[in-house]
């Protein structure tokens, strides 16, 4: 019994390494191409998801994103509070905020974005912006008549929102901020572009200038981004802010990043969807070569089992050669998408009006679809190696 | 000394259904093979020796009549069973040598010896046989490295590592040349002639003098 069990594995590795190399290696790419057909886009639509997620994080509300008690228009005592939140175990840093409401104005062009005040270097400390100038200087503290605007709000050629925008606005340009009937020239001293739409437009000045301009509005903000280590995960940090009698409106950056999320979510559910059909792409081709593969060795299969090899044995080793050629597939295929594909896309991002999206998959998503196409394969060979081993003799040996 | 019967068939009958056309193969057949018989089957095209062959093989079942194999009616018996039998009891040598291409021909000869007991003692008695066929360098070969004579002396090895009480061979020379024939045939003979019990269809007026019996078949039944 020993020997038989060890037969179906034999008689594999024979038709493996004794067969036709040019079918082998045609079998292995087919299985590879299949592979990474399942995970490209399925591997693209994460990348878009975990950069615009990034984008949010980074550009926009921090892991942590704060606002004022229900009631209250700004954070009182924020000075306490920031300090509070500082030295809570799991947070990086934390930024404070205040929401401008003005609008921008520039050559007769008006219109109203997200203006905040900021402690740039604070800020730094939290988002990316200051690394996404594409034209002028970051803020100083010290700054009381600069301004920094995203890309969508300066406008200008190839800008998805030009037509909103104060187009053209250019570094050292001046731009009118006007707030409660008040109006204030400041310079534009840097354009930033975070490639995600959404930071893109907003714009940034000093708590100095605010001050300058109204000297009552700044004093309280209401607005506290906050910035985690890495590997912590926001909702126990949000906890400790509790415990530590934070009692502000405490928001994960998924629950503030309102819409982009239901985006995401869009995102995931059509991953889903173009897994399922390549899952069905990677089937129907599995089968097929496993079909073909099969169906060549009717007569094979037929003389084995006029020679007295059990049906069972005959059927395994089929089953275990395309179990085989899975694996080499997944081997190739990783090796194609790890060594080709995910550098190429590191290299060269897919340009997004969200994000620069590269390629991300996951330990769970990559063994998920290997297992898959493992899974496909020997299904594949268990219907076709079944058919013929449970045919009559003669009919798979002389076909009729 | 009497003989012992190893293999009987009992009126049996078979019939190719092809949609509505019935083709009758075999009519009544009964015949008993004894023990040492170098049996060969004569007949012209489609008077059902290789039909005949078949079930005496247990390749294919009669639509009626019976089977004895050593005292055991294989009609009854399903599958596995049967499966078992051709493993331990049976021999085949086909015309188109019917190796595996991927088994090196002492791979080929080993296989069913693995099934009933170890790949050491099959490989053993395999390189004996191979002695005995005179084949013994060419072990390590492929069936493709193969003439056509030594593919189906090692198919021929191959249906004795078993120790079989029977071989059947269906028309084993038709794709060899004079030369080889008369290797196969003499191959045949010694075997017979070590006790080995033989049923072989052939077309070949000069082969029939090795048989020890003829069975001369005509529109499915004995002559």
């Amino acid at each position: 019994m020993k020997t038989e069990s060890r037969i179906p594995f034999y008689l594999a590795w024979k038709y493996l390494q004794r067969g036709n190399k040019w079918t082998l290696l045609l079998t292995v790419f087919l299985m590879a191409v299949a592979f990474v057909n399942l995970i490209f886009m399925s591997s693209l639509l994460n990348g878009i998801v975990d950069g615009s997620n990034k984008q949010i994080i980074n550009t926009m509300t921090g892991n942590i994103y704060i606002t004022p008690e229900d009631g209250n228009d700004d954070i009182p005592n924020h000075e306490n509070v920031i300090k509070i939140i500082e030295n809570t175990e799991g947070v990086e840093a934390a930024s404070l905020e205040t929401f401008v409401p003005a609008s921008l104005e520039f050559n007769n062009h008006k219109g109203n974005w997200t203006i905040l005040a900021i402690d740039p270097d604070k800020e730094k400390s939290v988002t990316t912006i200051s690394q996404s100038m594409i034209s002028g200087e970051y803020l100083e503290t010290d700054d009381t008549d600069s301004i920094i605007i995203g890309r969508q709000i300066a406008g200008g050629e190839g800008v998805e929102q030009d037509a909103f925008s104060l187009k053209g606005a250019e570094v050292g340009d001046k731009v009118t901020l006007s707030m409660n009937g008040f109006k204030e020239d400041l310079t534009v001293k840097g354009i930033f572009n975070t490639k995600f739409i959404n930071s893109d437009s907003q714009a940034f000045i000093t708590n100095k200038t605010l001050s300058k301009i109204m000297p009552n509005y700044s004093s309280n903000p209401n607005i506290i981004i906050v910035k985690t280590k890495n590997g912590v995960v926001e909702p126990d940090v949000i906890s400790q802010l509790k415990e530590n009698k934070i009692n502000e409106n405490i928001y994960t950056w998924e629950e503030a990043s309102g819409i982009m999320s239901s985006i995401t979510e869009s995102f995931l559910s059509i991953n889903i969807l173009i897994s399922l059909v390549g899952v069905l792409i990677a089937a129907v081709t599995i089968f097929i070569i496993i079909y073909v593969d099969i169906i060549n060795k009717r007569r094979e299969i037929g003389i084995l089992r006029a020679i007295g090899i059990k049906p069972y044995i005959i059927f395994t080793s089929y089953i275990i050669k395309a179990a085989a050629y899975s694996v080499g597939g997944v081997i190739l295929g990783s090796a194609v998408f790890f060594g080709v594909l995910v550098p190429y896309f590191n290299l060269h991002p897919f340009a997004l009006p969200i994000c620069d999206a590269v390629l991300v998959l996951t330990k769970t998503d990559f063994i998920a679809r290997a297992e898959t196409i493992m899974w496909v394969a020997v299904i594949s060979a268990l219907i076709p190696s079944a058919a013929v081993t449970r045919s009559k003799i003669l009919t798979a040996i002389f076909g009729k | 000394m009497d003989k012992k019967t190893i293999l009987n068939i009992e009126n049996i009958s078979k019939t190719y259904r092809n949609e509505d056309i019935q083709v009758p193969a075999l009519i009544d057949v009964s015949l008993a093979i004894e023990e040492g018989e170098f049996v060969m089957i004569t007949g012209h095209n489609g008077s059902g020796k290789s039909t005949l062959l078949h079930q005496l093989g247990l390749l294919d079942m009669p639509d009626k009549g019976k089977i004895i194999l050593n005292d055991r009616d294989v009609v009854s018996m399903d599958e596995g069973n049967r499966t078992k039998l051709r493993l331990k009891y049976l021999g085949y040598i086909f015309q188109e040598y019917a190796l595996i291409a991927e088994l090196t021909a002492l791979e080929n000869v080993m296989l069913p010896a693995m099934l009933i007991g170890n790949s050491c003692d099959a490989r053993k008695k395999a390189v004996e046989i191979f002695r005995k066929v005179n084949l013994e360098k060419k072990v390590n070969r492929l069936p493709g490295q193969l003439s056509g004579g030594e593919q189906q002396k090692v198919a021929i090895a191959r249906s004795l590592i078993n120790d079989p009480v029977i071989i059947f061979a269906d028309e084993p020379t038709a794709n060899l040349d004079t030369t080889a024939s008369v290797e196969v045939l003499d191959l045949f003979k010694k075997i017979n002639e070590e006790g080995r019990t033989i049923v072989m269809i052939t077309h070949e007026q000069e082969e029939l003098k090795y048989a020890s019996r003829l069975i001369k078949l005509s529109d499915g039944k004995i002559l």
